[in-house]
């Protein structure tokens, strides 16, 4: 598969250049009077409508990563993969119950990041450097698994795979990544805003031709569950296990139940506490237009469960299994290697088109929100606290770029599985943050201090946990979950538990102690507030004249 | 702080850990308890049915081709979010109908035209 078919590389080429175009143009749609402010080029001036906010979220969810990695867990290990299915479906009746209070406070209080509002809620610069902190370290490995993303399909596609040189080898990826880079740079929210609905178009006429066109080259439904289902009885020669499970059984063989619960709840908190969906959230302009996003949302939810069936698909395409084995066994790449077999090249082009642009999208808003978080949190909090807000976009604009060089980094240089794991990670990660944001929503009730204390047991447990964890083939950074009492345990779980514990108990004993609580800003009507004008820059200097014209 | 709060309404409810904060997020609860009861059981609902696996995780039924597990996934999305939906409305009622929020009163044009 060394050599490149010209017509698949021509139609990625072209719809990447249209996508490129998009982006650039992008900078003059609902333009702004004054750009040079963080509310316009890291929330696309807070004034996205249902409409957009659909497609601006779902792009930044359901990432590209999602498409090539939930099929792969499925081709690797089974049912368990389908957790992804079962957490992007209870996501969205926990978040209906928190993300509107933090939508209306952050508006009231122009909070830009998650960490914005812990620190007014709190009255603590180290409780919101700790979210900052978590935040940024968490989407480095996930920018960096879109750019494996956009690799896996430029390998099947044969693309700089033929020449020895690494640099040759990852030229494709570094034009790939310039020009997101450059246009996140120049556009900023409103790029990946206007891209998601390229992206969501080619996806979404990908998936559905698949999932008509696919079974009927493959013998139906049937077969293909039948073939899985086999596959996954069977014994693996090297782990003396079954391959994986064909649904989540109570044994304490391969995947379990519990284990399967726990990973799907640990990542349906976890989602929305990520900052880059928290931009998503803020950049729109009404409370309403979040709740009834929560409402259509699970329709993107449909599209994830018809991806991760790709993965039995590739089981039951002998020509797949037999690739990725040449491939050195990476299930990573079952969808591409499905794709390019199934399809003629024209369509394999479209698909192809839609995973790589559906990498763009996520990784412009993660690079977005992580360079907020630099800005406001780190930056201003601690180096610049008379920052100007043109000085703030300046500073977020170039810390984008170098969260991006970051994630190239690692998507070139660690080995592939390594980044794939700091995802898992990641989630563990980000999920300490949960408490700290979502009981602050509701009640100031912890201690700063206790709720500092829980985060940092939790990150420790967790990526101790998550670094002990061994497989017959990799002695750590096996898997993101782990035996508690018995059962298989998602780590994320577990750590937050810890979290929430250490932070209760702390702050009872705090209280007695009479501790004294920072300064809480916010105000309990403000989190149901519902302010239809943008709001005024809090620092408002000479810049901000023409900012008037949207204020009533 | 960027936005000065809306004081003229009612202030016992603004000032944080008075009695008022208590009574001002629980009354809309107090004035529909029935309201309110459906849409917690509608949100437990949507996230116990997804959490809870042994209701799901067989094989049997085949519903097609699909072994009831897979079915029960895809089938379930829809279902979460007319549940939503629903909650959405539900909550709605729970407002008193004009000048709630601190954005000012009167019905808001920007919220039918959207």
């Amino acid at each position: 598969m060394s050599h490149v078919n010209a017509v698949t590389f021509t139609i990625v080429v072209v719809l990447f250049l249209v996508v490129t175009g998009v982006g650039f143009a992008a900078a003059r749609w609902r333009r702004a009077e004054d750009m040079l402010h963080l509310n316009e080029w890291g929330l696309g001036g807070r004034g996205f409508g249902g409409f957009v906010t659909w497609f601006l979220l779902g792009g930044d969810l359901y990432t590209a990563y999602t498409f090539i990695a939930v099929p792969a867990l499925v081709f690797g290990s089974g049912a368990i993969g389908f957790y992804a299915v079962s957490y992007t479906i209870m996501v969205f009746p926990i978040v209906i119950i928190f993300l509107p209070r933090l939508w209306s406070v952050s508006r009231v209080h122009n909070y830009i990041t998650p960490a914005d509002f812990i620190r007014g809620r709190y009255g603590s610069r180290g409780l919101a450097l700790s979210a900052a902190f978590t935040g940024i370290l968490a989407l480095m490995p996930y920018i960096a698994l879109q750019l494996v993303g956009i690799q896996a399909v430029l390998t099947v596609m044969g693309v700089g795979t033929s020449s020895g040189s690494t640099f040759v080898k990852d030229l494709p990826l570094f034009i790939a990544f310039v020009v997101l880079a450059v246009f996140t740079y120049v556009s900023g929210l409103r790029a990946p805003a206007l891209i998601a609905f390229v992206k969501d178009t080619l996806v979404y006429l990908m998936v559905i031709v698949a999932v008509f066109y696919i079974p009927t080259r493959l013998g139906g439904w049937g077969h293909i569950f039948g073939v899985a289902q086999t596959h996954f009885a069977s014994i693996n020669p090297a782990t003396k296990k079954p391959y994986g499970t064909f649904i989540p059984t109570s044994k304490a063989i391969g995947s379990t139940r519990l284990d399967f619960a726990t990973l799907a709840l640990g990542s349906a908190l976890a989602l929305f506490i990520y900052p880059h969906s928290i931009t998503g959230t803020l950049a729109s302009k009404r409370r309403s237009v979040i709740k009834r996003n929560m409402a259509f949302l699970p329709l993107y939810s449909v599209l994830l469960a018809l991806i991760a069936l790709f993965g039995y698909m590739a089981i039951a395409d002998k020509t797949t299994v037999a690739n990725i084995k040449k491939a050195g066994g990476n299930s990573q790449l079952a969808v591409p290697y499905l794709f390019q077999h199934m399809f003629p090249s024209w369509f394999t082009g479209i698909a192809f088109s839609g995973i790589i642009i559906g990498a763009l999208v996520p990784a412009a808003i993660m690079s977005i929100a992580a360079a907020n978080l630099f800005t406001r949190n780190i930056f201003r909090e601690f180096f610049k606290p008379d920052a100007s807000p043109a000085l703030e976009t300046r500073v977020s604009r170039w810390a984008s770029l170098v969260v991006k060089l970051g994630a190239l980094y690692f998507a070139v240089e660690l080995p592939h599985t390594f980044a794939i794991n700091l995802q898992l990670l990641g989630g563990v990660w980000i999920l300490q943050v949960f408490p700290m944001l979502v009981a602050g929503l509701f009640s100031r009730w912890f201690d700063r201090w206790a709720l500092l204390t829980g985060w940092l047991a939790g990150m420790v447990f967790g990526t101790v946990a998550a670094y002990n964890s061994a497989s017959p083939t990799a002695s750590h950074w096996a898997s993101s979950s782990d035996i508690e009492l018995g059962h298989t345990v998602y780590i994320g779980f577990t750590a937050v538990l810890i979290n929430v514990i250490i932070a209760v108990i702390l702050t009872v004993i705090l209280r007695a102690a009479k501790v004294p609580q920072g300064a809480d800003e916010t105000l309990p009507s403000q989190y149901t507030a519902d302010p239809a004008d943008a709001p005024v820059p809090a620092n408002a200097g000479v810049s901000f004249g023409t900012a008037s014209g949207r204020v009533p | 702080m960027s936005q000065p709060p809306d004081r003229s309404r009612d202030r016992s409810a603004d000032r944080p850990g008075s009695s008022g904060q208590a009574e001002a997020r629980w009354a809309p609860i107090a004035a529909h308890p029935v309201t309110s009861a459906v849409i917690a059981v509608l949100i437990i609902a949507s996230i116990f049915f997804s959490l809870y696996v042994p209701i799901y995780s067989r094989i049997t039924p085949k519903i097609g081709d699909f072994p009831f597990f897979y079915f029960y996934l895809l089938v379930y999305m829809p279902a979460v979010s007319v549940a939503l939906l629903i909650v959405i409305a539900l909550q709605k009622r729970l407002r008193p109908p004009a000048g709630a929020g601190p954005a000012g009163a009167g019905p808001d044009v920007s919220e039918v035209t959207e």
